[in-house]
C-alpha cells in the first residue's frame, strides 16, 4: 500500500513536472532562442544596444547543417558581428546550436541551446566548446585532434564538429566570391 | 593450426593502406551522415539503427563455437518537439528474443529528461555503452558480465539532467530490482552473483523499489569519470517474500574513468557490491553466494595507423580481476575458482567508422594454481 501511494506521487510529480516546463521552443526564431542569441551577443560583445538583421539564406543544407538561421548584429546602423542559430544531428534527433562570429568570421562564441537526446548531450560543456574559439579563419577542427574526444558522446562530438567545419569551409567559399 | 590459418587470413584481409582522407572526406564519414541516408525515404520522426556482433571463440583444447551472438534493431519514433520513443529489440543467438530497451523521453527543459520504461541501470562504462564499435575486445570484459549483469535492464522511471557549466551529467531513477526467489528456487549463486536475477522487464515481479543513480565528470579533455551507485533489495514472488532469506540487500558502487588522446585511449573501472542477508539466503535455499563482490580491469590501447587514416587498428591489452566470492558469510567457505584473473591481448580493426573486425587472445585463470587456460575469439562487429 505504501508503495502505491509512493508511485501515486511519483506519478503525479512527473505529470506536473510535464505540464509545467516551458513553451515549445522547437523553432530557430522562438522566444527562447531569441533570449539566448541576445544573452551570448551580451556577454561576448561589449555593445550597448544592437538589433538583429536575417542575412540572405546563402549556406545550402547537408547532413550537417539541416537548417540555420543567420543574422547581423547591428550597432548603430552598421554590422558589428554575426549570429547564427544552426541544427545539426544526434544519434537519433537533432539540436540546435549557436555561433557567434566577429566581422572577419572569427568564432567568438559557441553554445548548445537545445539538446534534446538523452546521450550525448555532454557536447554543451562549456569548457568543451571553447575549443572552437578562433584566432585563425584558416584553422579547421579534428575530431581526436584539436576536438578532443568525449567518451559516451562521439556522435554528437564528430556531428557538431562536422557542422561547424562545414559550416566554416562555406563562409570561406562565400567569403572568397565576395557573396557575404 | 587453424588459429594460425584464420590469422594470415585476417592479416591478408588488413588494408593497412587505406584511402588517406582529406578533411573534407572526413566532413561526409560519420554515422549519422548514414543514419541520413537511412532516413531519406522514411516518414519524418522515425529512426532506424542497430547493431550486431557475429563471434568465434576457441577455448583451448575445446571445440570452436560460432554465433550470432547479438543482433539489436533500434527503432526511435519522434512525437514532437520534446517527446521520443526509443526501442531495441534484440535477439540473442539467433533465436532468443528480448527488448533491451523501450523508454519514452521527454525533454523537460534545457539539459533535463525525464524517462520511464525499460532502461539500461547507468552502472560502470559497458552496461550504458555496449555496441561492438565501442569497446575494445571480442567479447565484452567479463567483469561487465560477473559483477555487473551487463546488459542489466529493469523498468523504471527517472530524471537525467547535465550541468554544461561543469561539464557534469546525472542521472536518478527507480527501478524494479532483481529476482531473488521464485517460489522453488533461489535464482542468485556465488559463480556469477546477481546476473540469473535480472528480470529484464519480462512479468516481472516487484515488492522492494530499488534506487540507480550515475555521475559523469569530463571537464577534463579526454578524460570522462564516473561514479554509479545502486541501493535497494530484490524482489520475491508473493507468498515467498514473507519466509525470511526470501530477499536480500544490494549496495552497488562504481567507479569509471576513460581516457582519448590522439591515438592513445585507456579506461578502468572498479566495482564493489555488499550482499546483506546472505546467509539467511543461502540456508533457504542451499545456494552459495558471496556477501560482497568485487573487481575491476585496466585497459590501455593505441592506433597503430597514421592519425588521419579513415580506417583505425587498435591494438590494446587489458587486464581484469574480479571475484564473486571476495566475502561470504559464515555458512560457506570462499570458493577460490570464483576469483577470476584475465588477460586479454588482441586487436580491433575498425575498416569503417561503424564496422569493426576483431581478434584477440585471453588467457583466464582463477586463485587456484594450474588454472590458467587460453582462449582465441575472433568477430565482426557493426553499429549504424
Amino acid at each position: 500500500m505504501q508503495k502505491n501511494i509512493f508511485l501515486l506521487f511519483l506519478f503525479l510529480l512527473c505529470m506536473s513536472l510535464s505540464s509545467w516546463t516551458p513553451a515549445s521552443h522547437s523553432d530557430r526564431e522562438s522566444k527562447y532562442i531569441l533570449k539566448q542569441i541576445k544573452k551570448s551577443i551580451t556577454s561576448t560583445f561589449s555593445f550597448d544596444s544592437f538589433s538583429l538583421t536575417q542575412k540572405e539564406q546563402l549556406l545550402e543544407a547537408s547532413p550537417f547543417l539541416e537548417a540555420y538561421s543567420f543574422y547581423d548584429i547591428i550597432v548603430e546602423e552598421a554590422p558589428k558581428g554575426y549570429v547564427m542559430v544552426a541544427t545539426a544531428p544526434s544519434k537519433t534527433d537533432s539540436f540546435e546550436y549557436l555561433l557567434l562570429f566577429d566581422l572577419n568570421y572569427k568564432i567568438k562564441k559557441v553554445k548548445v541551446l537545445i539538446y534534446r537526446e538523452n546521450y550525448g548531450g555532454e557536447i554543451s560543456s562549456k569548457r568543451w566548446l571553447s575549443q572552437f574559439l578562433q584566432s585563425d579563419t584558416d584553422a579547421s577542427f579534428v575530431y581526436g585532434d584539436n576536438i578532443s574526444a568525449i567518451s559516451g558522446a562521439t556522435i554528437s562530438v564528430k556531428s557538431i564538429t562536422s557542422s561547424i567545419n562545414y559550416i566554416m569551409d562555406s563562409i570561406q567559399k562565400l567569403k572568397s566570391q565576395n557573396q557575404i | 593450426m587453424r588459429n594460425i590459418v584464420t590469422i594470415a587470413l585476417m592479416g591478408i584481409s588488413l588494408n593497412l593502406f587505406g584511402q588517406n582522407m582529406s578533411l573534407q572526406d572526413s566532413l561526409q564519414i560519420n554515422s549519422n551522415q548514414r543514419i541520413l541516408k537511412n532516413l531519406a525515404g522514411l516518414p519524418q520522426g522515425i529512426t532506424l539503427g542497430g547493431y550486431g556482433e557475429i563471434l568465434y571463440n576457441n577455448p583451448e583444447n575445446l571445440n570452436s563455437e560460432l554465433d550470432v551472438q547479438r543482433l539489436v534493431l533500434l527503432f526511435g519514433y519522434k512525437f514532437d518537439e520534446r517527446v521520443q520513443f526509443v526501442t531495441e529489440i534484440e535477439f540473442e543467438h539467433v533465436k532468443e528474443v528480448y527488448v533491451e530497451q523501450a523508454f519514452v523521453n521527454y525533454n523537460l527543459t534545457q539539459g533535463l529528461n525525464l524517462r520511464a520504461g525499460l532502461m539500461l541501470v547507468p552502472m560502470g562504462i559497458i552496461n550504458e555503452f555496449h555496441e561492438p564499435t565501442i569497446f575494445n575486445g571480442v567479447e565484452r570484459p567479463s567483469l561487465d558480465k560477473y559483477i555487473i549483469p551487463t546488459t542489466w535492464r529493469e523498468i523504471g522511471m527517472g530524471l537525467s539532467g547535465r550541468l554544461n557549466g561543469i561539464s557534469a551529467r546525472y542521472q536518478a531513477y527507480l527501478f524494479n530490482g532483481f529476482l531473488s526467489h521464485n517460489g522453488e528456487n533461489g535464482l542468485l549463486k556465488g559463480s556469477n552473483g546477481l546476473r540469473s536475477g535480472r528480470q529484464k522487464g519480462a512479468e516481472s515481479t516487484m515488492n522492494h523499489i530499488n534506487f540507480a543513480g550515475k555521475f559523469d565528470f569530463y571537464g577534463i579533455r579526454g578524460l570522462r569519470l564516473g561514479l554509479s551507485g545502486y541501493q535497494g533489495k530484490t524482489q520475491a514472488v508473493d507468498g515467498q517474500n514473507e519466509i525470511p532469506g526470501s530477499e536480500i540487500g544490494i549496495s552497488m558502487l562504481g567507479l569509471d574513468a576513460r581516457y582519448a588522446y590522439r591515438k592513445f585511449s585507456a579506461r578502468g573501472q572498479y566495482l564493489r557490491a555488499s550482499l546483506h542477508d546472505t546467509d539467511l539466503y543461502n540456508e533457504l535455499t542451499g545456494r552459495d553466494l558471496g556477501s560482497e563482490l568485487m573487481g575491476y580491469y585496466l585497459e590501455a590501447a593505441y592506433n597503430v595507423l597514421p592519425f588521419n587514416k579513415k580506417q583505425r587498428l587498435v591494438g590494446f591489452v587489458r587486464y581484469e580481476n574480479f571475484n564473486t566470492h571476495h566475502e561470504v558469510g559464515s555458512l560457506i567457505s570462499k570458493n577460490e575458482a570464483f576469483h577470476r584473473k584475465e588477460w586479454t591481448l588482441g586487436f580491433s580493426y575498425h575498416i569503417a567508422p561503424g564496422a569493426v573486425y576483431k581478434i584477440d587472445y585471453q588467457t583466464k585463470s582463477t586463485a587456484i594454481s594450474n588454472s590458467k587456460k587460453g582462449q582465441f575469439n575472433m568477430g565482426v562487429g557493426v553499429w549504424f
